[in-house]
């Protein structure tokens, strides 16, 4: 239901998204046989290719060329993917939108050269264009995501880290990535730089109360709807913002405490999702998110009116809502 | 160039390069960027030879060395490993190296040679893969494979700044001093996937360690050849010899111990 009115609102772009899916599949055929499955397995589990989407819509507030957007929209795919499969090294994951990871299919090895395999696509692609602050974007985003994963693992079992910890791993984690995908879209189909930067900082702030609602989700939703275990952050030791919220209330706190870091069984991770659910944690980071949410939309407010801003409206409002 | 000086130039950069890719919570975690000696001596080779040279090219022989590094670090990801911090962290050094090599490259407004090394990236991933494929390969498949994971970066590095004459004494000692890890590795029962697929095309341990000492010594010949082509002079020669691919005539040894 819910990817269904994510398809809706793509509607305007269908053909176009359907040639950067074509782009994908092309992008990652391989000579070897087992990294070409590797990959297909990967792009076919789907995925709410936001980042093509808000490169595409980006580049509807210049000279849009989709020849040309195209050569973007699919390498910053590309990274994601490649960030994705190495993810999945990196917490042991078995399952990502229901479907096996490419590490539980194969091995870790194959998931490691599967992932330098498509980033190495997604650079051979993106220096088909030759503006050099296109690269200086692209390559200290790259550099930044890493930095933000890095904190993420020091950090991670840290119950008492701030919420500035949380805000600054998420940036990097994941709102860089959306913020330089509407700064880019903006950049190639050359926007002028008032508009580029308001989508940047559109980017950036969907980009957080994208992230925040995806912590939410990971205690609010069921095994189902997330293809893969509710409360996998916790028992990865990702303290993410409704637990930050939900810590202050001391016994919450102490039992927090007592199952983090430790093999849970099903019914003691059930306990402990539970708890957040029922937990201020979960209302007060939705209000962070939505907070996020509007200093989008106004960002959205200096923008040339058009179908532009108003598909950018719509995905906000259903980041904003979603429920997968 | 006398010894010393070309390796006080080899020092000065892996340390740059060091520098390059530091990080605080990697070297405290991990066991660090892999930055090999005898690749920063073919990186360096047209210099130490008086071939034209810039600090753009050097900078761009450091990326390559990083890349390597980055790709060495997710070769050292292991299957039975538990969540521990330092495998992820491992991960993590190979993907910011790879940002880092990428941005170096930007900054010195050389985005060919990042769409040189991105193919070159393919074909090394690819090759890798292929240890882990249920397909029957020849042995000579298995040797195309290795090659091209130890020789393609800096082959992707001499075609792109002209210095292709080099390119066949580089792959000869490269997979010279891989083949004598081998052979180390097989000695202390330590197999490597090269290993196990050798072991298996060739059916027994034994004719693997005949297998590569013959090639050590091939190689070797080779290699003597080939510094004569390329018209080395005595002390680069003697350093590559000696420093690089020192030999030590194994099979001769192997068919005389029976």
């Amino acid at each position: 239901m819910e990817k269904m009115k994510l398809k809706l609102l793509y509607s305007d772009l269908k053909p176009e998204l359907e040639m950067i899916e074509k782009e994908l599949e092309q992008a990652v055929d391989s000579e070897s046989l087992l990294l070409n499955d590797a990959s297909l397995h990967l792009l076919q589990a789907g995925g709410k290719r936001i980042r093509p989407v808000f490169v595409l819509l980006a580049g509807k507030f210049g000279n849009y060329d989709i020849d040309v957007m195209k050569q973007v929209a699919v390498p910053l795919e590309l990274i994601h993917m490649a960030s994705l499969v190495h993810d999945d090294v990196i917490d042991d994951s078995e399952i990502r939108r229901g479907q096996p990871t490419v590490k539980a299919q194969w091995n870790n090895s194959v998931a490691m050269y599967t992932g330098d395999f498509i980033l190495a696509r997604a650079l051979e692609h993106i220096t088909k264009i030759e503006s050099p602050r296109v690269h200086e974007i692209l390559s200290k985003t790259l550099i930044e995501v890493c930095r933000g994963e890095i904190i993420q693992i020091q950090d991670k079992y840290r119950l008492d880290q701030n919420l500035r910890d949380y805000f600054r791993r998420i940036k990097r984690k994941t709102a860089l990535l959306i913020s330089s995908s509407c700064e880019l879209g903006a950049l190639v189909s050359g926007t002028d730089e008032k508009t580029a930067a308001h989508l940047r900082r559109f980017g950036y702030f969907i980009g957080m109360s994208f992230q925040i609602i995806d912590d939410i989700l990971d205690f609010t939703s069921t095994d189902e709807e997330l293809g893969k275990p509710a409360g996998s952050d916790f028992i990865q030791g990702n303290i993410t913002l409704p637990i930050l919220c939900a810590r202050k209330d001391p016994e919450l706190y102490a039992m927090l405490k007592a199952n983090l870091n430790k093999g849970l069984s099903n019914e003691e991770r059930f306990k402990v999702v539970e708890a957040i659910r029922n937990s201020s944690g979960i209302e007060e980071a939705k209000e962070m998110s939505e907070r996020y949410l509007q200093k989008a939309l106004r960002e959205l407010s200096f923008l040339p009116k058009g179908q532009g801003v108003k598909t950018m409206r719509k995905i906000a409002f259903f980041i904003g809502k979603r429920k997968f | 160039m006398k010894g010393h000086q070309i390796q006080s130039k080899i020092i000065s950069m892996e340390i740059e390069v060091l520098n390059a890719v530091r990080q605080r919570t990697l070297d405290q975690f991990t066991e660090g960027p892999s930055v090999k000696e005898s690749r920063l001596f073919f990186l360096l080779l047209p210099f130490f030879s008086g071939k034209t040279w810039s600090p753009d090219i050097e900078a761009s022989a450091k990326t390559v060395s990083i890349v390597y590094a980055a790709l060495h670090a997710h070769d050292q990801i292991k299957e039975d490993a538990p969540i521990i911090k330092e495998q992820q962290l491992t991960v993590l050094a190979g993907d910011l190296y790879s940002g880092i090599y990428y941005q170096m490259l930007v900054n010195a407004k050389n985005i060919s040679m990042v769409q040189q090394l991105a193919s070159a990236i393919i074909k090394v991933s690819e090759s890798k893969t292929s240890f882990f494929e249920e397909e029957f390969r020849t042995v000579e498949e298995i040797e195309k494979a290795i090659t091209v994971i130890e020789t393609e970066l800096l082959m992707s590095f001499y075609t792109f700044y002209g210095y292709t004459e080099y390119a066949p004494l580089a792959k000869q000692a490269l997979l010279y001093i891989r083949y004598a890890e081998e052979l180390k590795r097989l000695q202390s029962k330590n197999y490597s996937h090269f290993l196990r697929e050798l072991n298996t095309n060739l059916v027994h341990e034994n004719y693997t360690k005949y297998w590569l000492t013959e090639k050590l010594d091939s190689l070797h010949e080779q290699i003597l050849a080939s510094i004569a082509d390329c018209a080395l002079d005595y002390e680069l020669a003697q350093f590559l010899l000696h420093q690089i691919t020192p030999h030590q005539h194994r099979a001769e040894q192997l068919t005389r111990e029976g």
